[in-house]
C-alpha cells in the first residue's frame, strides 16, 4: 500500500509516469501560509492532516492493541462478574484504583472508545478522499507515455518491420484485449507514436471496501449494543420458565432494550442427560450433553419439543437459546419443630473449579418455626473419601451424597435486601452440628433439640440457558465478509501501467530494416503486494512482440 | 483550489454529523415519556394509570396453594389487588405485613387481594403464608403463564410487583418493587374512591 | 467413536521420522553455507532487471551479445533472449533486443545451486511428506480434524509452515533461508513432542462441531505462515544489524553467512509477501471463530481472553502492513512490529489458552 499523500521522490514530485493526472488536491495542500499568525482554521487543518496521516494511524493501531491487553488479564465485569468480586476481595487496595481507571470494563471504557473512535475518524478521513480520488481517476485517462521507457523499472525493446503507427495500433489492440484502459495521442500531438495502458483499479476498490467494511463492523457492533441483549436462566429439570424480565436470573440488556422486547416464549426442561468417558486416559471428560425441552413460542401457542445441545442453539422468535452449562440439584425435604413440612424442593448446587462436579450450595428454610433453619454443604456425584476428605471421583452421579452443616436462627431475609440463593449469611445464626453430616439418598438428618429433620430424597439435574438477541449479528457478518473480500482484492490485484512507444526507422547500428520501427515497452506497478508483475510484464512483452511479428508476417504475405 | 476547500468543508460537515449521530445513539436516550401515567406519592416505582389509559388485565384460571381452582374472571366487578410474590424473595417478606394490613383495612370496601406465587414450591409457599398470616388466597404460577400474560400489558420487571385492577377489569395502578403502606393506600384510595377502615 | 490407538502410534512414528529428516535437512543447508558453491547474494532469489543493465545492453557489441544471448543462466544474471524470440533472429537483432529475461526453471536452478542445496531441499520434501502423513494419520485415528488440542495444533502449524516454506524456496529460490526456517520447525516440533504431547483422544462436546474444522484450520494455516514470516523477520534483523555494524566499521565485511543470504530488500519483500498471504487467512479465521462462538456461546464476540489476543495479533499485523507504507517505519521498525505480532500470537497460544481461564480453555494441557 503506498501512501498517496507522501511522495517518495525528489522535490519535483514523483516522475510523470507514477503521477495521477489530476494532481493531488487534499486538505492542507492549498494552504499558502501567510507570514505571521496561524489561525484557528489552520490549526484545525493541521490537526486533521495529522489525524489522517499514516503515522498517526499506526500509532493508534498500537494504542488499540495495547489498550486491549488489560482486558484479557484483569477479570471483566461483562464476562466474569464473580471474578471481579474475587479480585476485590483478593486485592482490596489495588482493586478500587483499577475500577476507577475502568480496567474492569476495558472494552466499554471511555478511553478505549476514544482510541477506536479516533482510529475510525482517521480511517474515514483517509478513505473518503481516496474514494473521491478513485472515482476521479477512474474517469481520467492514464498518463502520457514517458519519453524514455527504458528508465522505467521494467522495460523491453525490440525491432519490428511494421511502421510506427501500425506497430502502436497492434499494441493497442492487444492491450485492449487484455483489459487495459488505453490512451492514445490525439491528432496534433507531435509526441510520436505511443500507447498508454492502465489496469487494476480494483485494487483500490478492494482497499477502500476493506476499510469501509471495518467501519460497518463497528456500526453493527453498536447496533447490537443498543438493541441486543443477553440473559441467563438456571432451569431445574421438570420446571418451566418464561422469557420475561421477572423470570430471568441475569439480564444484560442493550441500552435501548425494554422489558417488552423479550419474546414471550416458555421452556420446560423435560430431561437432561450428560455422558462422560468412562475409561482410559480421558476418563471423566464429557462426551455429550442433551437437554430435552418443550417450548411454546407464544402463550397459548403450540408446544414443540427440541433437543438442546452445545453448538446447537434453539431459535425462537428472534432470540437464540443456548445450553451453557449444567449441574446437580439435590432434593431436600425439611420438617420443622412443629412437624410441618416447610421445604420440599430441588435446590441447585453450583460446581466450582474442583473437578468432577463437586458442587456447593445452601438450603434456606425461611418458613421453619420457631427458628429459621439453614444448611450449607456440598453435593458429590460420585463420593469417595480421600484422606478423610470427601471428594468426587467421576462427574456422573454414580454414588451421590451430600454433606451438610446445619444452622438455626435468623436468615436475614426480613429486611428486604435480596440475597444470593447460593450463599447463606450465618451472622444471625448458630451452628447446630459440630461436624458436616454425610447423607446418602433416602437418609435424613435429625437436628438437635427437636429442631426438625432434613431428608435428602434424591437429586435432579439443572441446566443453565443463555438467551441472546443481537440485531447487529448479520450485518457484522456481511461486513466481515466484505472486509475479507476487499482485503483479497487489494492484495491480489495490482495497479499497473504499461507504455508502448514505436520509434520510426531502424537505425543502422541496431540492424533493423529501414522501414520498420523500434518498439519500446515499459511498465511499472504502483503497488505489488503479491509480486508477480515481473512475470506479467515479461509475458506481456513477449506477447506484444509475437503480435508484431504476426502482423508483420501477414502484412508481408499480403503484399 | 476551490474544489479542495469545498471537499474539506463537506468532509468536516459529514464528520460532525456522524459524530453527533454517534453520540446520540451511543448515549442511548430513553424512550419518550408515556402519556397517561403518573407517579404516586413521589415514588418512581408506583404509578397510576388514568382512565382511558388503563390496560386490560388478562384473564386466567389456576390452582390455589391449597389445591382448588380459581378463575380471575370471578373477581369482575370488584377492585382487585394482585400481588406477585415468592417465598424465596426477601423484599416480599418485607412487604407481606403491609399487604396483610391493607387487605384487612379495605375488606369492607370490597377490595379483594389475590396473590400470584411465582417460581416457588407449595411447601415453602404455605409456610410463608402461615408465618405472615396472609388472609387472602394465592394461585400457583410455577409455569409462569400468568406472569407472561401480564407482562404483555404492564412491564413487570421483577418480584414483587403489585397491580391494582379496577372494577371493569382494567389495571389502574401498579407498584414495581416492595410496596409501602403509603403507596398502596394512596392507589387504593384513588381507585376505590374510599379510604380504608382502620 | 473410539480412538484408533494403533493409528495414533503410526502418527507418532511418522512425526519422529519427520523430526529426524528435518534435522538432516538443516544439516544439509548448513553444509551449503559452509561448503557450498559460492554465489552472489542477489542471485539467490529471482533476479530482477535493473535499469543500468537495460541501458548498458543497448550498446553491447553484437559478437558478445551473440555469446550471452544463447547461454543458460549461470551464476551471473543471464540475459537470454525472451521466450518469444525465435532462433531465426539474427545475432545482431538479438543484440538490439533487451527482453526481460525469465529465470531458469526451478529444478535447473536447484541443481545449479549445488549438491548441498539439492540434498537439503530433497530432505525437506521427504520430511514434509512424513510430517503430513503424521498429521493425516492422527486425524484418521481420532476421526476428526487433527487440531483439537495444543499438541495437535503445533504439529499441524509446523507442517503448514514447512509446506509453505518449501513452496517459497522453490518459487523464490530462497534456499539460503532454509537452515533458519527448517531449524525453527525442528525446534518447535521437538518442544511439542517433549513438553506438550497429548495422546490421541476425543473432544469435549463444545468442540464437536464442523466449525472446528473451519476455524481452527484457518488459524493453523495462518499461524504456520506467520511462523515462516517471523523466522524471516529474525533473519532480516540479524543481517541488518550486521550490515549496520559493518557500515559503522565495527565488524568486518564479508562474513560468510550474511554474504550468502539474499539482499535485505529481497528478504524484506519475501517477509512482506508472506504476511500478505497469511493476513487474509487470519482474518477469515477470526470471522469463522466468531461464527462458531455465536453458535456455541451465544455471542459472536465476548472479549474472551483468547479473542482479545487474536484481535491484538490482527491489529499488530495490520500495523505491519501499514508500516511498510509509512516513512520512518520501513525496514527494521516494521519487522519489529511483525515480530511483536507473532509474539502476541505465541502468547495467545501458549499462555492465554493454557493459563487464563475463559471460554477457550480447551488446550488439553494440564
Amino acid at each position: 500500500m503506498t501512501d498517496v499523500r507522501a511522495p517518495e521522490s525528489g522535490p519535483s514530485g514523483p516522475p510523470p509516469a507514477e503521477r495521477d493526472e489530476r494532481g493531488r488536491g487534499g486538505p492542507g495542500r492549498s494552504a499558502d501560509p501567510a507570514a505571521g499568525a496561524f489561525g484557528l482554521a489552520d490549526w484545525l487543518r493541521w490537526a486533521w492532516r495529522q489525524l489522517t496521516s499514516m503515522r498517526i494511524a499506526l500509532i493508534l493501531l498500537f494504542l488499540l492493541a495495547l489498550a486491549s491487553v488489560p482486558g484479557s488479564i484483569v477479570p471483566q465485569e461483562s464476562t466474569n462478574p464473580a471474578g471481579v468480586q474475587q479480585y476485590f476481595t483478593a486485592h482490596p487496595a489495588l482493586a478500587p484504583w483499577l475500577s476507577r481507571l475502568g480496567l474492569f470494563n476495558v472494552f466499554g471504557a471511555p478511553w478505549f472508545a476514544a482510541t477506536y473512535v479516533l482510529l475510525f475518524a482517521s480511517l474515514v478521513g483517509c478513505v473518503v478522499p481516496r474514494t473521491f480520488r478513485l472515482v476521479g481517476s477512474a474517469r481520467t485517462l492514464p498518463p502520457r507515455a514517458p519519453r524514455h521507457l527504458t528508465r522505467l523499472p521494467r522495460s523491453a525493446r525490440y525491432a519490428t518491420t511494421l511502421p510506427p503507427d501500425q506497430a502502436t495500433e497492434v499494441a493497442a489492440r492487444l492491450l485492449a484485449g487484455r483489459g487495459f484502459r488505453l490512451r492514445r495521442p490525439v491528432n496534433g500531438d507531435s509526441d510520436g507514436h505511443w500507447v498508454s495502458a492502465e489496469k487494476g483499479y480494483l485494487r483500490e476498490v478492494g482497499n477502500l471496501l476493506f476499510h469501509l467494511a471495518l467501519l460497518g463492523v463497528l456500526v453493527a457492533v453498536a447496533l447490537g449494543g443498543l438493541f441486543g441483549y443477553k440473559t441467563d436462566r438456571l432451569l431445574v429439570q421438570g420446571t418451566t420458565f418464561a422469557d420475561t424480565q421477572s423470570d430471568l436470573d441475569e439480564i444484560y440488556p442493550g441500552r435501548l432494550v425494554t422489558a417488552a422486547d423479550y419474546p414471550p416464549f416458555t421452556i420446560t426442561l423435560n430431561r437432561f442427560e450428560a455422558s462422560y468417558i468412562t475409561s482410559g486416559a480421558q476418563r471423566g471428560q464429557p462426551l455429550s450433553f442433551d437437554a430435552r425441552i418443550s417450548y411454546t413460542a407464544q402463550p397459548g401457542g403450540p408446544t414443540r419439543t427440541d433437543n438442546l445441545q452445545v453448538n446447537r442453539p434453539l431459535s425462537v422468535d428472534g432470540a437464540k437459546v443456548y445450553l451453557i452449562g449444567h449441574g446437580y440439584a439435590p432434593v431436600f425435604k425439611v420438617t420443622d419443630a412443629r412437624g410441618q413440612v416447610v421445604y420440599d424442593q430441588a435446590t441447585p448446587f453450583i460446581s466450582g473449579s474442583s473437578g468432577n462436579f463437586l458442587s456447593e450450595g445452601v438450603v434456606k428454610v425461611s418458613g421453619a418455626q420457631p427458628e429459621q433453619l439453614g444448611f450449607s454443604g456440598v453435593f458429590v456425584p460420585t463420593a469417595v473419601e480421600v484422606n478423610g476428605v470427601l471428594e468426587s471421583a467421576f462427574p456422573a452421579a454414580d454414588n451421590p451424597a451430600v454433606s451438610l452443616i446445619a444452622y438455626a436462627g435468623n436468615l436475614g431475609l426480613n429486611n428486604g435486601v435480596p440475597q444470593s440463593v447460593y450463599q447463606i449469611d450465618t451472622a444471625g445464626m448458630r451452628q447446630l452440628t459440630a461436624q458436616p453430616q454425610l447423607l446418602l439418598p433416602g437418609q435424613s438428618l435429625k437436628l438437635p433439640d427437636g429442631q426438625g429433620t432434613i431428608a435428602f430424597t434424591g437429586y435432579v439435574p439443572w441446566v443453565s440457558l443463555q438467551i441472546t438477541h443481537d440485531p447487529g449479528q448479520i450485518p457484522a457478518l456481511i461486513c466481515g465478509m466484505a472486509a475479507l473480500g476487499g482485503l483479497l482484492l487489494s492484495f491480489m490485484v495490482r495497479r499497473r501501467r504499461v507504455f508502448v512507444r514505436a520509434l520510426a526507422g531502424g537505425p543502422a547500428h541496431l540492424g533493423g530494416p529501414e522501414q520498420g520501427s523500434t518498439v519500446q515497452v515499459g511498465g511499472l506497478a504502483r503497488t505489488d503486494a503479491s509480486g508477480g508483475f515481473d512475470e506479467e510484464f515479461a509475458s506481456l512483452a513477449a506477447e506484444l512482440r509475437a503480435a508484431h511479428e504476426q502482423a508483420a508476417a501477414s502484412q508481408h504475405e499480403g503484399e | 483550489m476551490f474544489k479542495a476547500k469545498r471537499r474539506l468543508v463537506l468532509l468536516a460537515a459529514a464528520a460532525l454529523a456522524g459524530t453527533a449521530l454517534a453520540v446520540v445513539l451511543l448515549s442511548g436516550w430513553a424512550s419518550g415519556g408515556n402519556s397517561g401515567v403518573t407517579d404516586v406519592a413521589g415514588s418512581t416505582s408506583a404509578v397510576l394509570y388514568s382512565v382511558g389509559h388503563r390496560p386490560l388485565a388478562p384473564d386466567f384460571t389456576a390452582s390455589t396453594l391449597t389445591g382448588s381452582r380459581l378463575s380471575f374472571s370471578s373477581y369482575r366487578g370488584r377492585v382487585v389487588v394482585l400481588n406477585f410474590w415468592g417465598s424465596w424473595c426477601a423484599p416480599c417478606r418485607q412487604e407481606a405485613p403491609t399487604l396483610a394490613v391493607v387487605a384487612e383495612q379495605y375488606r369492607q370496601a370490597g377490595v379483594a387481594f389475590l396473590g400470584v406465587d411465582v417460581r416457588d414450591t407449595t411447601a415453602s409457599a404455605l409456610a410463608f403464608v402461615h408465618d405472615y398470616g396472609i388472609p387472602y388466597p394465592s394461585v400457583n404460577d410455577s409455569g409462569s403463564e400468568i406472569t407472561l400474560d401480564f407482562t404483555a400489558v404492564v412491564p413487570i420487571a421483577g418480584t414483587p410487583t403489585t397491580l391494582v385492577i379496577d372494577r371493569t377489569g382494567h389495571i389502574a395502578g401498579a407498584v414495581f418493587g416492595t410496596a409501602t403502606y403509603a403507596e398502596l393506600s394512596d392507589i387504593l384510595a384513588r381507585v376505590t374512591g374510599k379510604a380504608g377502615t382502620s | 467413536m473410539p480412538v484408533n490407538v494403533a493409528l495414533g502410534q503410526v502418527s507418532n512414528g511418522f512425526l519422529i521420522a519427520a523430526l529426524v529428516i528435518y534435522s538432516l535437512s538443516v544439516v544439509a543447508f548448513a553444509g551449503d553455507f559452509a561448503f557450498g558453491r559460492p554465489r552472489r547474494a542477489d542471485s539467490a532469489v529471482r533476479v530482477e532487471q535493473s535499469r543500468e543493465r537495460a541501458t548498458a545492453l543497448a550498446t553491447v557489441a553484437s559478437a558478445a551479445a551473440a555469446g550471452t544471448a544463447s547461454n543458460g543462466s549461470g551464476d551471473g544474471p543471464g540475459d537470454g533472449a525472451g521466450p518469444g524470440a525465435g532462433p531465426g533472429q539474427g545475432a545482431a537483432a538479438a543484440a538490439a533486443n533487451s527482453m526481460p529475461e525469465v529465470a531458469p526453471p526451478p529444478l535447473r536452478a536447484i541443481r545449479q545451486a549445488g549438491r548441498w542445496v539439492e540434498t537439503g531441499i530433497a530432505l525437506s520434501v521427504v520430511a514434509v511428506v512424513a510430517h503430513t502423513a503424521a498429521v493425516v494419520t492422527r486425524g484418521l485415528a481420532v476421526h476428526r480434524a487433527p487440531w483439537g488440542n495444543m499438541y495437535e495444533f503445533v504439529t499441524a502449524l509446523t507442517c503448514v509452515a514447512a509446506i509453505f516454506f518449501v513452496f517459497v524456496m522453490v518459487r523464490y529460490r530462497a534456499w539460503a533461508l532454509g537452515v533458519f526456517v527448517m531449524g525453527a520447525v525442528v525446534v518447535a516440533l521437538g518442544l511439542a513432542e517433549t513438553l506438550i504431547y497429548t495422546a490421541a483422544g476425543q473432544l469435549v462436546p463444545a468442540l464437536q462441531s464442523y466449525w472446528l474444522s473451519i476455524h481452527v484450520t484457518a488459524m493453523t494455516l495462518a499461524t504456520g505462515i506467520f511462523f515462516v514470516a517471523a523466522v524471516l523477520g529474525v533473519v532480516y534483523l540479524v543481517a541488518d544489524r550486521y550490515n549496520r555494524r559493518v557500515a559503522a566499521g565495527k565488524a568486518e565485511a564479508g562474513n560468510g553467512i550474511v554474504r550468502r543470504l539474499p539482499s535485505m530488500e529481497q528478504i524484506d519483500r519475501l517477509t512482506y509477501r508472506t504476511v500478505v498471504f497469511g493476513f487474509p487467512i487470519w482474518t477469515f479465521g477470526v470471522i469463522a471463530g466468531a461464527i462458531w462462538a455465536d453458535q456455541a456461546w451465544g455471542s459472536y464476540w465476548s472479549w474472551d481472553p483468547v479473542e482479545v489476543w487474536a484481535f491484538i495479533t490482527w491489529v499488530l499485523y495490520a500495523a505491519f502492513l501499514h508500516a511498510r507504507a509509512t516513512a520512518g517505519f520501513r525496514g527494521r521498525r516494521a519487522h519489529y512490529i511483525q515480530l511483536l505480532g507473532f509474539a502476541s500470537l505465541m502468547f495467545n497460544i501458549m499462555v492465554v489458552q493454557v493459563f487464563i481461564t475463559g471460554l477457550h480453555s480447551y488446550a488439553g494441557v494440564s
